[in-house]
């Protein structure tokens, strides 16, 4: 008598996926990397390096212009848009991160004011997803999410509104940055459910986040009355939610365990160093001191860029469907990042070439994680590929 | 059908979850649903208290679970991790359903004893 056949509900969920859809994921995948190639290398150009055979490309100048908003909005915005899409399960939702990867290339094709009005767009259809996600489950992390889903609406709309020109990206900085700095807030709140939290926790964090948002709106609508207040407030609040994820993140903990469990906890925990000096280098930039590339870079790179580095061995196969074999091999692009943000922050702080040198290894670890993933997707089709043609055979 | 015969589990230790079916597979289910790890956590599901219950019956195993949070992008990947691993140790002919549901809300209550120590409770 034959076998039965097991019916598995995978099967039966397999999504169909009609042109259309594979066009848009493929143009937004191109996207996402343009996004993140030419803002790493508007970056560098920023720096004084100028990479071989692009001196002349045209779109190196606007990166070089629009090097916060190709990373902030046109790369992280467009992962965390996909992210949250796919938790919603709502294909309208995948607009948003459509919309804030092609304004990503407009900026980079000197369309500057397209792009800008189409990452606003991004950032309104991004409130509406961040809208549903609360109605579904209304707590703490989810109005945190829609707090985080505004400010990067309000940061994209004074970009919008100046026409991404000028002092767009400088206006739109502490909201681009709290938009990333919340929705890891949250993120990192929604964990301490698993330990054992005090009524306190929640409300320290509460009063670290309006500060810093009190410090941006200052930034923006008050500094003319005092410029350094604003930075102040958001600088302090950097540094105070530093000090709140060291007390209370599951890091701690999580740390002592093994594999790729631990390695998160590390991607986080160098974080959150870095976050502290962060604050303290925005406050300083604040009052004159020459500090705003280290407080920009501790922020960007050594606290978020290192978060997106523990997380994509998870979020990776959630969003793309590949699966990566975590290994040890994982550590050496961290180290990297870590090490060239030191030598930026360090001695590059009194000397320009130092600080470049820094810079290109701020790009080298990045290169190398892309490296990493790719390698680690392969290895793991090696051996599950290998396991499962085993399992057919027998 | 492999011939499993429908009882209630009268085993020693209690199930971590409810749980509604043959007393022999009892055990392979739990160790099957405990190799799920979320790696954020560094906990398996089973000791974060997301399986809600597991009712297995002549053609059918269903898996009642949970998330942390509605935002949780990677709720396809552990259900996708919870079906291979149930494939493997279930005899052919049962159909695998994961439901995924929100009520009650998890809470923090759930978790195992072992779960809560590493955690600092």
């Amino acid at each position: 008598m034959a076998t039965p056949q097991r019916v598995r509900p995978a099967a039966r969920r397999a999504p169909s996926r009609p042109a259309l859809a594979v066009a848009l994921r493929a143009l937004s995948i191109a996207a996402v990397a343009a996004s993140l190639l030419s803002g790493i290398a508007g970056g560098l150009l920023r720096v004084g390096v100028v990479l071989p055979s692009t001196d002349d490309a045209p779109w190196l100048a606007q990166a070089g212009m629009q090097h916060a908003a190709l990373m902030i909005c046109g790369f992280l915005g467009t992962v965390i848009g996909i992210e949250r899409a796919v938790a919603v399960k709502r294909r309208l939702a995948f607009a948003a991160p459509l919309a804030s990867a092609l304004g990503g290339v407009c900026l980079l094709l000197g369309r500057v004011g397209p792009g800008a009005r189409l990452m606003l767009l991004a950032a309104l259809v991004f409130v509406a997803v961040n809208g549903v996600v609360v109605a579904r489950q209304r707590a703490a992390h989810t109005w945190l999410l829609l707090v985080a889903a505004l400010a990067w609406l309000c940061g994209c709309a004074l970009f919008a509104l100046q026409g991404g020109q000028g002092d767009a990206v400088a206006a739109a900085l502490p909201w681009w940055f709290a938009f990333l700095v919340i929705t890891i807030a949250a993120e990192r709140l929604e964990m301490t459910r698993l330990m054992r939290r005090g009524p306190a926790m929640q409300a320290l964090l509460g009063g670290v986040l309006l500060l810093m948002l009190a410090g941006a709106a200052w930034s923006t609508w008050l500094s003319a009355w005092s410029p350094a207040v604003g930075g102040l407030l958001f600088g302090a609040s950097l540094s105070l939610l530093a000090a709140w994820l060291a007390v209370f993140d599951i890091a701690r903990r999580t740390v002592f365990a093994r594999g790729l469990s631990r390695y998160m906890a590390v991607c986080l925990l160098g974080g959150y160093t870095w976050l502290a000096v962060a604050g303290a280098a925005w406050a300083g930039s604040a009052y004159g001191l020459p500090l705003r590339d280290a407080a920009l870079h501790a922020l960007g790179l050594g606290f978020i860029v290192s978060m997106m580095m523990g997380h994509a061995p998870v979020i990776l196969p959630a969003v793309a469907r590949v699966k990566l074999q975590f290994g040890a091999l994982f550590y050496l692009p961290l180290l990297i990042l870590h090490g060239s943000l030191a030598l930026r922050l360090g001695a590059g702080l009194a000397d320009v070439a130092m600080r470049a040198v820094g810079a290109v290894g701020n790009a080298a670890a990045i290169a190398a994680f892309v490296l990493t993933v790719i390698g680690a997707a392969f290895v793991w089709q090696f051996h599950h590929g290998a396991s499962r043609a085993a399992e057919v055979i027998r | 059908m492999s011939g499993v015969a429908r009882a209630p589990s009268v085993d020693a230790a209690p199930a971590p979850f409810p749980y509604d079916g043959p007393a022999a597979l009892r055990q392979p289910i739990i160790d099957a649903l405990e190799q799920v790890v979320d790696p954020e956590v560094a906990l398996n599901i089973v000791d974060v208290g997301l399986v809600y219950g597991v009712s297995v019956d002549a053609t059918r195993l269903h898996v009642r679970l949970t998330m942390t949070s509605a935002a949780c992008p990677v709720v396809d990947v552990i259900i996708d991790d919870v079906e291979r691993e149930l494939d493997r140790v279930l005899p052919a002919g049962l159909r695998i359903e994961v439901e995924l549901v929100w009520e009650p809300a998890w809470t923090a209550e759930r978790m195992s004893e072992g779960a809560k120590r590493f955690m600092g409770w």
